[in-house]
């Protein structure tokens, strides 16, 4: 029953995310993304982390799928019909989407041959005195892994903070071109 | 055994939610007009008591509209997201304690008892935003688009003093278990959260304001808000699928009056009297989430509505640091060991 299930939510969380590149729609990329979402938690609910799933839903689903249906549908205001004409992959964006495509099923096919894919998780977080898994994680998280952890919130930050200068910097870029309408729309 | 158990709690409860979603319906209508000098519905059964059974029949025999140029798949969906999340919370909130009838033991009354009770009913309301936004995109309208981000926006920024406000309540318990939440409050009335020096009342009012907000009721409807948007999300819904959005409304406004009652007010317990038989608790329940069901209505027919920019001021420049400054209070209190 518990495997039947994390394969049906495993299913479903990878066709949602193929689904997010796929989709010509923003708006339904961005509810395909939630779909996925929503079946890692259902994974996690399977290995046990209640408290994980609950939170997934609540921070991922609840707020920052949110947001971005917020930034979505305001982009999404001009016609539509200029963003149709657009073709789905460009050049580049092909051979990286493709490699990133053959990346994944590489891991997945190696993790599936490996047996159950759950089972590292469990041996690693119910240790044989029968720790909670919550306090399991927050030991490993604040504990032994402190440095890395806080490194990669650090190393976010810095993502954030280079995204939105690089967006700013096209944008003022745009700003000086002749015909701003239709550059901002082309954007969109 | 077990299984039929569950199978009768889990029917009653649902049925006592819907049965005081559609009586809220009443409800809002009687009081209204009660405020305003006037008579309300009063045709259908004794004092109009069957109106929403009335209106239900309407609904249903209602045509069903689908605006031009409308997504069809989304447009379905929208209502089915605003209303079943909304539904599912009811299921971790304790009505009472232990059931015994007949001689026969059912126990604790509520659908299940989860660790994560509080997060678990967190989590699905902040998902429930998902039917207005996208059931004002669905749309095409600009009405509705409208309706939708303002709504996404809204129930994005109160949900963080919501969560920050349970919070405090979860530090001073130590449980995010409702049940036990309950249990911490037990005995006399200054056991009670609210009673907690300051922190109590503060988050007490913080956290039925952001209510308010996170269940788009007035004096912050802005996704419906009639003068400026018609009828904001909504507007393109006609017959069932206008219910249902209705309905994920009252009912989402019901299972926030139990988690208030369960967080502040003591849940269940009757103040003085630790082993109350069950009955005696659901009672005490009903009347603590009676109250906050009928602030509700009041508020919205007492005030006028705010304007939107005035309601992220107070959502991001009041109660959020408020919040995080009643939760910082509640941690140097547990850590001076004075709660």
């Amino acid at each position: 029953m518990v495997d039947l299930l994390f394969y049906v939510a495993a299913l479903l969380s990878v066709l949602c995310a193929l689904g997010v590149v796929i989709s010509e729609n923003p708006v339904q990329s961005v509810l395909m993304l939630l779909g996925s979402f929503l079946g890692i938690a259902v994974i996690y609910l399977l290995a046990g982390f209640q408290f994980l799933a609950a939170i997934q839903v609540l921070v991922y689903g609840g707020a920052i799928m949110v947001l971005f249906l917020f930034v979505v549908m305001l982009l999404n205001l001009g016609d539509p019909e200029v963003q149709a004409d657009e073709p789905l992959f460009h050049g580049r964006g092909r051979v990286t989407g493709g490699l990133g495509v053959a990346l994944a099923a590489l891991a997945v096919l190696l993790t599936a041959s490996r047996g159950t894919a759950l089972a590292p998780v469990e041996t690693y977080l119910w240790p044989e005195g029968g720790l909670d898994p919550l306090l399991g994680m927050a030991e490993a998280m604040f504990g032994r892994y402190v440095l890395p952890f806080e490194a990669a919130s650090v190393l976010l930050l810095a993502t954030a903070v280079g995204v939105m200068a690089l967006a700013k910097r096209q944008r003022t870029k745009r700003a000086i071109a002749p015909a701003p309408l239709e550059s901002k729309e082309a954007a969109a | 055994m077990a299984f039929l158990t569950l199978l009768l709690k889990a029917s009653l409860i649902y049925g006592g939610l819907l049965g005081t979603a559609a009586l809220m319906t009443l409800a809002e209508r009687k009081v209204s007009a009660w405020m305003q000098l006037r008579v309300g519905p009063n045709r259908v059964g004794p004092g109009g008591l069957l109106q929403p059974l009335a209106d239900g029949v309407k609904f249903i025999l209602k045509e069903e509209v689908t605006p031009d140029g409308a997504n069809m798949w989304i447009f379905r969906l929208a209502p089915m997201l605003a209303a079943i999340p909304a539904m599912m919370t009811v299921a971790v909130v304790p009505f009472a304690g232990q059931v015994e009838l007949f001689g026969l033991d059912f126990g604790n009354l509520s659908v299940t008892d989860l660790d994560i009770g509080l997060l678990f009913i967190l989590a699905l309301s902040g998902l429930s935003v998902y039917g207005v936004i996208l059931g004002g995109w669905a749309s095409n309208s600009k009405y509705s688009l409208l309706g939708g981000l303002r709504a996404s926006a809204q129930m994005v920024s109160y949900e963080l003093s919501l969560i920050m406000t349970a919070l405090a309540v979860v530090a001073l318990t130590g449980a995010m278990d409702l049940r036990e939440i309950v249990a911490a409050q037990a005995g006399s009335i200054f056991n009670w959260n609210v009673f907690t020096p300051v922190v109590g009342q503060v988050g007490l009012v913080l956290f039925v304001i952001a209510t308010f907000a996170e269940t788009n009721r007035h004096p912050f409807d802005f996704a419906e808000c009639e003068p400026e948007l018609v009828g904001g999300f909504h507007t393109e819904y006609s017959s069932m699928k206008f219910a249902l959005f209705f309905l994920g409304e009252y009912c989402a406004m019901t299972v926030m009056a139990c988690l208030t009652t369960v967080l502040f007010l003591g849940g269940y317990q009757v103040p003085f009297w630790e082993d109350a038989p069950w009955f005696v608790q659901l009672g005490a329940f009903g009347a603590k989430v009676g109250f906050f069901l009928f602030l509700f209505i009041w508020v919205r027919w007492t005030l006028p509505r705010f304007r939107y920019d005035q309601l992220m001021n107070l959502g991001w420049k009041v109660f959020l640091p408020v919040a995080l400054a009643n939760l910082l209070v509640v941690g140097a209190l547990i850590a001076l060991g004075w709660a």
